[in-house]
């Protein structure tokens, strides 16, 4: 038995020679072990040892021995012959390590056995949103007591499904954290973390449509079998790889052609068109890039404004979004542009599209004015006709746009819809043949 | 062009060169340079139709942002039919507009077209004479989409009438493209054709 210690401990320190001499693998790995009475300590661990070597480690730290504790990851009791490197524990993360009730609990199956029986793809395919990332990243499954959010609780019965992972209140746990309200009996709640940086306390937005691509499905668009790939929850679940996803949200966005649900928000459905299969969570959507994500979140809010009865602020680099009182049509945006609710141009009493002639048509009326404030008045409306007439809103998505030179032909930057700057319709051969310039 | 595009079009190409329509020799479709931007369809007039015996060609255009937006594609050959316009050859298809679906190929593209050709639809008119005809008198729609076909798709001739009529227009200085519209929109009336073209 000590020799066999001492050919270990030796294996191990050279092991770690072995290590130290290749800069792409971590010698150590430090995690942090949190007791159920709230002790929290920082200890490096060798990936290459298992969880009895671990307890042998850390139970005197707590002053227990290694026989007296049970480690738990992500809701699970770890099994003594675990091997750290083999189960998904990230630098920095926590694991808690409480003492055993002695009452002889049914032996748990560990985290690891369910790992084991589990295609490998699946265990390492979870995919999130991560804010801190921007993007589409890996991302790990973690659970906590819904009640004191302590990581020290092992659940009852592992999930099996988005549904269970999604839902609260659906699988119970034992959380072990002293003090718990709930506790000893607990709901467990699911939670994910990005793979792809150390961090104590981000929570990572899970993307239950992007899957392992386990049984080959060619992508509907390019046709070629990838992983993972995105499925989508019509009747046919058309699969699309994570490539041509990208593209289809990026050329969508492009045309400023995404759907605004009720129900989901600014989404997009199946590419072949099937019926209801939106995609409901909207993070699915951080496959765009920083710069488009940022103008999908913008026509998302705009959108939005638009839909509940709401105008958008009509000058150019505003764009605020208002919700007008009814039965008013003057809106003043806190930018300070004050305008007309039904037309958009810049506020006027009376009907819309009379003010051009009531302007031009000079003087009407039989009443005296002060002729200094009448030559100030014709400045105002001088620099007015030419902010109407230089700037005009797309058709399509209202966004003020301003004409240089002499071209009709006007190509709105936003949601890139052609438009006639005579008519304020859709660009037609017509425009072309009767007044393409002037 | 995006990557993603011309390698779909690669696969669709092969796809349609091994399918039993080209073995029947109902569809064709071939490359135009190596860019796999533009193609060059072909589709066999459907028996029974007035379109039978001629050989249609397509002119098919792969957008970047395929397969997410349709082909656009349009009748080279000249061609009389209630939703394609005897003019420029554009169409009048859904599926090559707002019902297009990125699961759609060229071949489904190809074989609709071959069944609108079967089956107008002049409700949802591209052309609002030759819809207005067929409405009015199918009879006359189908001998004049019949003498187009032999005029401009290559199928056989038996109307000797129509013939002599376009020649007469060509004889006093008309091009014989304008001759053949013109009498078709009036359903072969010499007399209104001709007033029509010099008034
Ligand atoms: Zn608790
Ligand atoms: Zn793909
Ligand atoms: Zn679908
Ligand atoms: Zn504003």
């Amino acid at each position: 038995m000590f020799i066999l210690d001492l050919i270990l401990s030796l294996w191990r320190s050279l092991a770690g020679l072995v290590w130290f001499s290749n800069q792409n693998f971590p010698k150590s790995l430090s995690v942090y072990i949190r007791s159920n009475d709230g002790k929290k300590l920082s200890v490096d661990l060798d990936p290459k040892w298992d969880i009895k070597s671990v307890k042998e480690i850390v139970g005197p730290k707590l002053g227990l021995e290694a026989e007296e504790i049970k480690i738990i990851l992500a809701g699970k009791e770890l099994d003594d012959s675990t091997i750290i490197e083999e189960i998904d524990l990230g630098e920095q993360s926590t694991v808690y390590c409480v003492p055993l009730d002695h009452k002889g609990k049914t032996k748990q199956k560990s985290v690891n056995k369910i790992l084991v029986n589990l295609p490998e793809e699946e265990v390492i395919t979870f995919h999130v949103a991560c804010s801190h990332c921007h993007g589409i990243k890996h991302g790990k499954l973690r659970v906590r007591c819904a009640e004191c959010k302590s990581g020290a609780i092992t659940v009852d019965r592992d999930p099996a499904s988005w549904s269970d992972v999604l839902n609260p209140s659906l699988i119970s746990g034992h959380c072990e954290e002293q003090g718990c309200a709930a506790g000893p009996v607990a709901w467990c709640e699911f939670y994910f973390r990005c793979k792809e940086h150390v961090s104590a306390d981000d929570i990572a937005i899970p993307l239950p449509l992007i899957h392992a691509n386990l049984r080959s499905i060619p992508c509907l668009a390019c046709n070629d079998v990838r992983d993972p790939v995105v499925v989508f929850e019509c009747s046919d679940r058309h699969t699309i790889c994570l490539e041509c996803f990208g593209r289809y949200a990026s050329i969508r966005l492009r045309e400023r052609s995404f759907v605004f649900s009720r129900q989901y928000g600014y989404t997009l459905a199946c590419p072949a068109g099937c019926e209801g299969s939106f995609i409901t969570e909207p993070h699915h959507f951080r496959i765009l890039l920083q710069t488009e994500y940022e103008l999908y979140q913008r026509f998302a809010a705009e959108e939005c404004v638009l839909q509940g009865g709401g105008v958008l602020c009509p000058r150019p680099g505003c764009g605020a979004g208002i919700f007008p009182d009814d039965d008013c049509n003057r809106v003043a945006c806190q930018c300070g542009y004050v305008f007309c609710k039904r037309c958009l141009e810049g506020f006027h009493i009376g009907e819309c599209g009379e003010r051009d002639s009531a302007a031009e048509g000079g003087t009407s009326g039989g009443y005296s004015v002060d002729p200094a404030r009448a030559a100030q008045a014709r400045w105002d409306e001088a620099s007015k006709r030419t902010i109407k007439v230089s700037t005009k809103p797309c058709p399509k998505c209202r966004i003020p746009t301003e004409r240089d030179g002499g071209c009709m032909h006007m190509l709105c930057a936003r949601c890139t819809f052609e438009w006639c700057w005579v008519c304020q319709t859709e660009w037609t051969r017509d425009c072309m043949g009767s007044h393409w310039f002037g | 062009m995006a990557n993603i595009a011309a390698q779909r079009i690669k696969r669709e190409f092969k796809e349609v060169i091994k399918s039993e329509e080209v073995a029947k020799c109902a569809i064709r479709l071939e490359l135009i340079g190596d860019s796999f931007t533009e193609l060059r369809g072909e589709i066999g007039g459907p028996p029974d139709t007035p379109y039978e015996g001629g050989l249609f060609v397509l002119e098919i255009k792969i957008p970047e942002t395929y397969p997410f937006n349709p082909p656009k594609v349009r009748f080279v050959t000249k061609i009389w039919h209630p939703n394609i316009s005897s003019v420029t050859g554009a169409i009048c298809l859904d599926i090559l507009k707002d019902q297009w679906a990125a699961a759609m190929t060229l071949r489904t593209v190809l074989l609709s077209l071959q069944a609108l050709m079967a089956s107008p639809e002049p409700d949802d008119p591209q052309d609002a004479v030759v819809a207005k005809q067929f409405k009015e008198n199918e009879e006359m729609f189908r001998l004049t989409a019949r003498y187009w076909t032999s005029e401009y798709a290559g199928g056989p001739n038996e109307n000797q009438d129509f013939q002599r009529k376009v020649q007469r227009l060509i004889d006093m200085g008309i091009e014989s493209d304008r001759a053949c519209v013109a009498l078709s929109a009036y359903n072969w009336d010499l007399e209104r054709a001709t007033e029509q073209l010099f008034s």
